[in-house]
């Protein structure tokens, strides 16, 4: 299997960079700080990603447009590069999904279809084969991979004694561009990643040393909505050639997190944002200079309130 | 007259020691969110300038201030390893007392009206030297570092609406982006119940409000009024001011945290009140998020 290469995540960034946030490191304590992916204009790093794999599409190919399938932000990210290059969209999204959502990707100028949850990927299939149009997957796929790597090599640019680098980990696109970034540079730097205990199935599978499979209802029991996916065969390839370590935190260190990133960095994140965060301030991990990705911030104002008006 | 060489200066002497925010998108316009600062508010970037150039800053530096600036000199003694003493007024929230404790300060506390008084004593007794909130061409400079941001990163920017009190900000930012392109339109902000620069303006003189109507506000940071200093930059170099009522204020702090994820304080979100009034497509400066956890839960229940 072949895996993304720095060469490949520095193309991205190259591709990428006219059209989202250089996002600053802040600080939150004497030793961590965050990267605040929660500012992109959708509100996730799933931007990166999305525009890198929209920009590689053969021109001869854009006009059928692309097809995502995705309840959460890479539905949002997609209909956001899509606009910015000019690309129409079509997004499945299941039925019981936030009108929030719904209309947030509509007025991305998305083509929005309702379907039953188990219908998604057979609806976008569809889709792909009526319109001759590109499939962007959420995680499995080198071009978002290499996009969200464009992370490492920030936090590398920026805090270039960084000794730790913490990062969420659901289908696993982020860490493995931010692992094989990071590692590539800097070996010495530890990458770890950090899944709600609910949903550990990586940090199961990181200890036998294959993947191991969670029941996707118990995966959907954790607050963090986000990181309810499971990894590919692709990005377990690449947990397992760079990343160090997974940890895992409860539900409650998760809430605690999204305050206390709001009280000191004065961001707001999402509870699957927070995550890396919850894990610094309850696990004991290495010393040294930290970054904790805060991947991103799409709260319901009814959750938000709660955990950041708290 | 500060001078575009002054805030250049200024650029390169703090560089190291703030954020380098970014420009996020917004509506139709941009924001540029000063609340990322580490005290969480622009004054860092002032007060650090002031303070690198001080040669007389071995006995210390003296603050009187309720708010971002006492937390901004706070920061900025202890990055150049000088003692700072920091003059509040009693009726300051006790986690902004907290926090400037926490900075390394040694925090006075008197009544609202001996704060000038109390601070020229700290002066005189220790050979301390004052760092003025806004009244300073090196406060001013290191504020104006701000313009040089936008210009950088948006170079066809059409306007920036920057928030009013005692006229700092506005005055460094509006130096650089006039010194660099004049075209811009730069627009000041402030709370209806605090708008006496925008009186002032109009009048062609600068006009004073009573403090107690100018503490009416919720925008607690805007509630000063500009020295004649900062008057003079601002009579020369702004083109429009834009009020803002508090509701329009309030509702811009919340659309910050929903829409943009950006904590700010009611102060912080008035230029984004203002520009949302105008449907307007350039910068609005976010100048701080130290925003009281009650009022925040409050507005984020509604």
């Amino acid at each position: 299997m072949r895996l993304v290469t720095l060469e490949d995540i520095h193309a991205a960034a190259a591709a990428i960079a006219p059209h989202v946030v250089h996002t600053p490191l802040l600080s939150f304590d004497s030793s961590l700080s965050i990267k605040p992916e929660c500012l992109q204009a959708i509100g996730a790093f799933k931007i990166r990603g999305a525009v890198n794999a929209l920009s590689r599409i053969p021109s001869e190919d854009r006009a059928r447009g692309v097809v995502a399938y995705s309840s959460g932000n890479h539905a949002q990210a997609v209909a956001y590069a899509a606009k910015l290059l000019g690309m129409p969209a079509a997004i499945v999204v299941p039925s019981n999904t936030p009108q929030l959502k719904i209309d947030a990707t509509r007025a991305h100028g998305a083509e929005v279809f309702l379907v039953g949850i188990g219908e998604r990927e057979a609806r976008a299939a569809e889709l792909v084969e009526e319109r001759g149009a590109t499939l962007i997957p959420p995680f499995d796929h080198p071009d978002v991979i290499a996009g969200q790597g464009t992370i490492g090599l920030e936090i590398c640019a920026d805090l270039p004694d960084v000794a730790t680098v913490l990062v969420p980990v659901s289908g696993g696109g982020l860490i493995s561009g931010v692992a094989t970034a990071v590692k590539s540079l800097r070996p010495n730097v530890r990458v770890i990643g950090v899944e709600p205990e609910l949903s550990a199935d990586t940090a199961a599978s990181f200890a036998a040393g294959s993947l191991v499979r969670w029941d996707a209802h118990d995966r959907a029991r954790t607050i963090a909505d986000g990181l309810r996916a499971e990894p590919s065969e692709l990005t377990f390839a690449h947990i397992r050639e760079y990343v160090d370590d997974v940890v895992t935190v409860t539900e409650d260190e998760i809430r605690s997190a999204v305050g206390e990133i709001a009280r000191r960095t004065r961001v707001v994140a999402e509870p699957s944002g927070a995550v890396p965060v919850a894990a610094y301030l309850n696990r004991s991990l290495p010393a040294g200079p930290t970054v904790a990705v805060v991947s991103g911030g799409n709260l319901e104002p009814k959750l938000l309130a709660e955990l950041v008006g708290a | 007259m500060i001078s575009l060489d002054d805030v250049r200066s200024a650029a390169t002497v703090i560089a190291p020691h703030v954020v380098r925010t970014p420009l996020l998108p917004f509506g139709p316009g941009w924001l540029k969110p000063e609340s990322l600062q580490p005290i969480g508010a622009f004054k860092l970037r002032g007060a650090l300038n002031a303070l690198a150039r001080m040669e007389n800053r071995a006995n210390g530096v003296v603050a009187y201030s309720s708010g971002n600036h006492a937390q901004a000199v706070a920061f900025a003694a202890r990055l150049h390893g000088v003692p700072a003493a920091i003059v509040m007024p009693d009726n300051t929230p006790a986690v902004k007392i907290e926090a400037t404790k926490a900075l390394g300060a040694e925090v006075f506390i008197v009544g609202i009206t001996e704060r000038v008084e109390r601070a020229e004593a700290l002066v005189a007794e220790r050979g301390a030297a004052l760092i003025p909130p806004f009244d300073h061409v090196d406060v001013i400079a290191g504020q104006g570092t701000i313009g040089l941001e936008i210009l950088d990163d948006l170079p066809s920017v059409d306007a920036v609406v920057v928030p009013m009190s005692g006229g700092g900000l506005i005055s460094g930012v509006a130096t650089a982006i006039k010194a660099l392109k004049p075209e811009v339109r730069v627009i000041g902000a402030e709370p209806a119940l605090a708008a006496d620069i925008a009186a002032s303006l109009q009048a062609g003189e600068l006009i004073r409000w009573d403090p107690v109507e100018r503490a009416q506000t919720a925008a607690d940071a805007l509630r000063d009024e500009p020295s004649a200093l900062t008057w003079e930059h601002i009579s020369k170099l702004v083109d429009d001011v834009i009020t803002v009522s508090e509701d329009e204020i309030f509702a811009a702090v919340t659309d910050l945290a929903r829409r943009t994820r950006l904590i700010a304080e009611p102060s912080g979100a008035v230029a984004v009140a203002a520009q949302a009034k105008i449907g307007g497509t350039g910068v609005a400066v976010v100048s701080g998020g130290n925003i009281d956890p009650a009022l925040l839960a409050r507005l984020l229940a509604d």
